[in-house]
């Protein structure tokens, strides 16, 4: 018998290598051990030179995919990146779009070493691998990963991966982010990282169980090509660039990028961050009481906490802990402890590395404390549970850690950096289009909304600080093609902000007319596990966003509306008068609006709400004000009762004044009213404490409370110590 | 890389022209803006007790007696950095349709079952200082303690005077109103 012999380096099999590179990680603190990265610097504009080679493959074979791909996602939203990995799987760069997969690309890659693919599977040049298990790695379902190696003379020397949204992972309907669904049976088609292709082609057999298994084949299989091609397109150059710049070369100076920006990472948490302790916390809410699933027992409408601490070390590490989490429920959105690693990287990707040099170094000064077994974000009945979805809760997490991560900025003095982000949710559908497929659909938009403010100007209205595909969906024609339904509102609406002394972004609600269908059903698309609890968003003195809302609006006779030539509802206007003034029913269907049949004319509508606004909302400029005014994104109601603002409106000039003197005064007495209508702190402690020794609170709480308290002993004892509870008392 | 203390001005409060901020939002950090902010805070607080820290709009973590305090810019002093200031402060709850319909009317009203929205003020000026929205029944948060003294000691290399032990003194205080 001889010694087998490896696909890696020197004839080393791949596990052999993954186990060196975390070894020495281990040993000294440095990526692949290098204490001493040289040869980058040795040369800097030929180090420029490799990176930027790198970077524009990756690029390129972006836009590749986005010309192959038939999707709105990949050629509207551009919901699609690249990475480039050593053999080991650490990234060594990612292309322009969503930050989110540095890791999670390679965790999959990871995945397939530690399976010992190479000898039980084989691993050949030309070989496709795809996956979109988010227990292996991935934030949902419909994310998935082609991934491709990359081989010189018989040497793995890497891989490139692509990651692509999907319209249609045959899920149980409605939907590609499907909420109707607790069993895993249920998510739609898996992919563990299987082999569907090979010598740079395609696999017949692969190709006719797509064709078999979903509604939406052909965008499928397009999808895949366009990341085939972008993958062998990224390949190639990289075949060039070793040939050019030398293998030898390419080894070391891929892995020094890595452990460059490692050291640039901690000192960028070093220069702009205070060392120390800051915490919020997420509630996340699951209405699945009315869910129709086949697996009764979820029937339960359920809300878990996610308390968060992130601990700034004086070493520049960052430590996140999540403590205190409840447990796992049957519901699609149950995360995994690689998921949040997504999370963790379009935070910190955005807001620190934002230089294009980020990779696996920009995560390594990161310690995600792995959660408690058994909790919402490290389920251990991963068998049997849908995890389709864990997206929605964990979108929430990083909107809180990125305003953590913004009050830390705060105190060092780079408000300019700070800033908080607020996802949605919304539509999707299943049923007949306008051409008589049946198919999932999402309806367009869920995005158009404000992300919160900064420490130096407002939020961005109708965008986004941070480049997440909801703050752009692309054009409304091209979703029209797809979705049988018609946009027919693009107003801001005033009422979608979080107040302060710098406002949040002003969002822009999704209102959409079902036509041409011949059949059709509606349910949730989540973006968010936040419905009645609202984000804690506000930065200091700001207020967070209210609640959003998921709306059917349904004519009482649409057909002789038409036909007398009566307006249609085009705009929603002041939240608390839409019943009133809509010539029809107004269905407030909740974060996860279970299944209903839709019908030609109704309305869906998502009525969004903005993260956070910062700073005392009366402190806000008279200028900004009249400004906002006039521009629309601000009422007189909320110029008066939220900025305590003079103002009036002259018919004839349509102008808004602000009258200066009146404002100071209203100002005061707003302050004077704080304090009267204020109470010490230690009174209302008093009082809170009393309902809960009472269990006077709603019966969803105590069990949240219960949940968290049943996983995490020191949870429970901060509960007791903050509110003073006896050591025997139970939730 | 260094801005001047007019651009920083100007910058916070939200006056520089655009031009100039996304400049400094796009381009490379500036080592010295800790202590150009402090400065700046520093001329606009009307207590002469040296700032040690910034802690939000307003609150600053300052030096007073050998002690590090913290304290509105109104003077109104909050006690000790390492329990929660909020525990000294007004707070106003938005625990009921009513109140919470003030700030997010109809539909865009949290569910008062479920959500609290509590409004911390400062006693002695009424800025308001910070608004926290969680599930009724959730401990008041600490936002933020921050390790002044790994910072001056690890991070600018020059430590303070006086170093104290970093802990969360919070709950002595709420245990003695247990009692």
């Amino acid at each position: 018998m001889t010694e087998r012999k490896g696909i890696g380096e020197s004839g080393k099999t791949l596990k052999q290598m993954l186990e060196e590179d975390d070894e020495l990680y281990e040993a000294t603190g440095c990526y692949h051990g290098i204490t001493d990265p040289r040869v980058l610097a040795e040369d800097p504009i030929r180090g420029e030179l490799f990176h930027s080679r790198i970077m524009a493959s990756l690029i390129a074979g972006r836009e590749t995919t986005r010309m192959v791909s038939g999707s709105p996602f990949v050629r509207e939203v551009a919901e699609l990146c690249l990475g480039i990995y050593t053999p080991e799987g650490d990234n060594i760069a990612q292309s322009t779009g969503i930050q989110i997969h540095i890791k999670l690309m390679g965790d999959n890659i990871r995945w397939m070493i530690n399976k010992n693919y190479e000898e039980e599977v084989g691993i050949n040049d030309g070989d496709f691998f795809i996956s979109n298990d988010p227990v292996i790695a991935g934030m949902h379902a419909a994310d998935v990963y082609d991934i491709l190696p990359i081989f010189w003379d018989e040497e793995l020397i890497g891989w490139v991966s692509t990651v692509i949204m999907e319209m249609d992972i045959g899920a149980v309907s409605p939907g590609l982010m499907p909420l109707a669904n607790v069993e895993r049976g249920t998510d739609g088609i898996r992919f563990c990282c299987e082999r569907i292709g090979s010598k740079d082609k395609l696999n017949r057999d692969f190709e006719h169980k797509i064709d078999l298994c979903l509604d939406m084949a052909d965008i499928f299989l397009l999808d895949r090509k366009g990341a085939m091609a972008a993958n062998i397109r990224v390949r190639e150059e990289i075949k060039r660039i070793v040939s050019e710049f030398g293998l030898d070369y390419y080894k070391r100076a891929t892995r020094e990028l890595i452990e460059e920006e490692r050291r640039n990472q901690i000192a960028r948490i070093r220069q702009r961050m205070i060392p120390g302790r800051y915490r919020s916390v997420v509630s996340a809410e699951f209405p699945m009481a009315n869910q129709p699933v086949a697996w009764i027992p979820a029937n339960k409408d359920h809300i878990r906490l996610i308390p968060i601490q992130m601990d700034v070390l004086p070493s520049g590490r960052l430590v996140l802990d999540f403590e205190g989490t409840g447990e796992w429920g049957w519901h699609p959105c149950n995360g995994t402890p690689q998921a949040i690693w997504g999370a963790a990287s379009v935070s910190v990707v955005q807001t620190l590395s934002c230089d294009g040099r980020a990779n696996l170094g920009s995560l390594l000064p990161i310690d995600i404390k792995k959660p408690t077994p058994d909790s919402l974000l490290n389920p251990v009945q991963i068998k049997k549970l849908a995890t389709s979805t864990p997206w929605a809760p964990l979108l929430d997490v990083f909107g809180m850690w990125l305003h953590m991560l913004g009050a830390a900025y705060y105190l060092r003095g780079f408000r300019e950096e700070t800033f908080n982000y607020r996802s949605s949710a919304g539509w999707q559908m299943a049923g007949y289009d306008q051409t008589g497929n049946k198919r999932p659909m999402i309806a367009a938009g869920t995005g158009y909304f404000g992300p919160g403010a900064t420490g130096v100007c407002d939020g961005v209205d109708c965008g986004g600080w941070l480049a997440t595909p909801e703050v752009d969906m692309g054009s409304v024609e091209v979703w029209e093609m797809f979705v049988p339904h018609m946009e027919i509102s693009r107003r801001f609406d005033p009422y979608s902000v979080g107040y302060g002394r710098f406002r949040s972004g002003v969002a822009i609600p999704v209102v959409s007319m079902i036509h041409r269908s011949q059949q059709l059903v509606g349910s949730g698309a989540l973006g968010t596990a936040s419905d009645g609890i609202i984000p804690n968003l506000g930065q200091f003195g700001g207020y967070p966003g209210g609640r959003r809302n998921t709306l059917l609006l349904r004519y009482d006779n649409l057909p002789a509306r038409m036909e007398n030539r009566q307006p249609l509802t085009h705009e929603l206007g002041h939240p608390a008068t839409l019943q009133e003034r809509f010539p029809g029913r107004v269905h407030d269907c909740g974060l996860m609006p279970a299944p209903t049949e839709l019908f030609e004319g109704d309305i869906l509508a998502n009525f969004n709400a903005a993260a956070g606004g910062l700073g005392d909302p009366i402190e806000r400029s008279t200028a900004a004000i009249r400004t906002d005014l006039d521009q629309g994104l601000c009422s007189e109601w909320q110029a008066r009762n939220m900025y305590c603002a003079d103002v009036s409106h002259d018919g004839q000039t349509k102008e808004w004044t602000v009258d200066e003197a009146a404002t100071a005064q209203l100002r005061a007495a707003k302050r004077q009213e704080r304090v009267v209508r204020g109470v010490p702190v230690k009174e209302w402690w008093q009082t809170s404490r009393k309902k809960l020794i009472e269990h006077a609170i709603d019966a969803k709480l105590l069990e949240m409370y219960r949940s968290s308290a049943k996983l995490s002993p020191s949870f429970a004892q901060e509960l007791k110590d903050f509110w003073s509870l006896p050591d025997n008392y139970a939730f | 890389m260094s801005y001047s203390k007019e651009d920083l001005r100007d910058l916070y409060d939200g006056v520089l022209p655009w031009h100039k901020t996304f400049e400094i939002i796009s381009k490379p950090k500036d080592d010295d803006r800790f202590d150009k902010y402090v400065a700046f805070l520093q001329e606009r607080v009307s207590y002469s007790n040296k700032i040690l820290m910034p802690l939000g709009d307003h609150l600053n973590v300052v030096a007073k007696d050998g002690e590090r305090i913290v304290k509105c810019d109104c003077g109104y002093e909050f006690g000790d950095w390492r329990q929660n200031w909020k525990l000294n402060a007004l707070v106003l709850s938005r625990d009921d349709t009513a109140k919470l319909q003030e700030i997010y009317p109809g539909l865009k009203c949290p569910n008062p079952d479920l959500c609290e929205v509590r409004e911390f003020y400062c006693p002695n000026c009424g800025s308001l200082l910070k608004v926290e929205a969680v599930p009724v029944g959730y401990p008041i948060i600490f936002d933020a303690l921050p390790d002044i003294d790994s910072f001056y000691r690890e991070w600018l290399g020059r430590p303070l005077p006086d170093e104290k032990k970093l802990e969360d003194m919070t709950y002595a205080v709420t245990k003695n109103w247990g009692k």
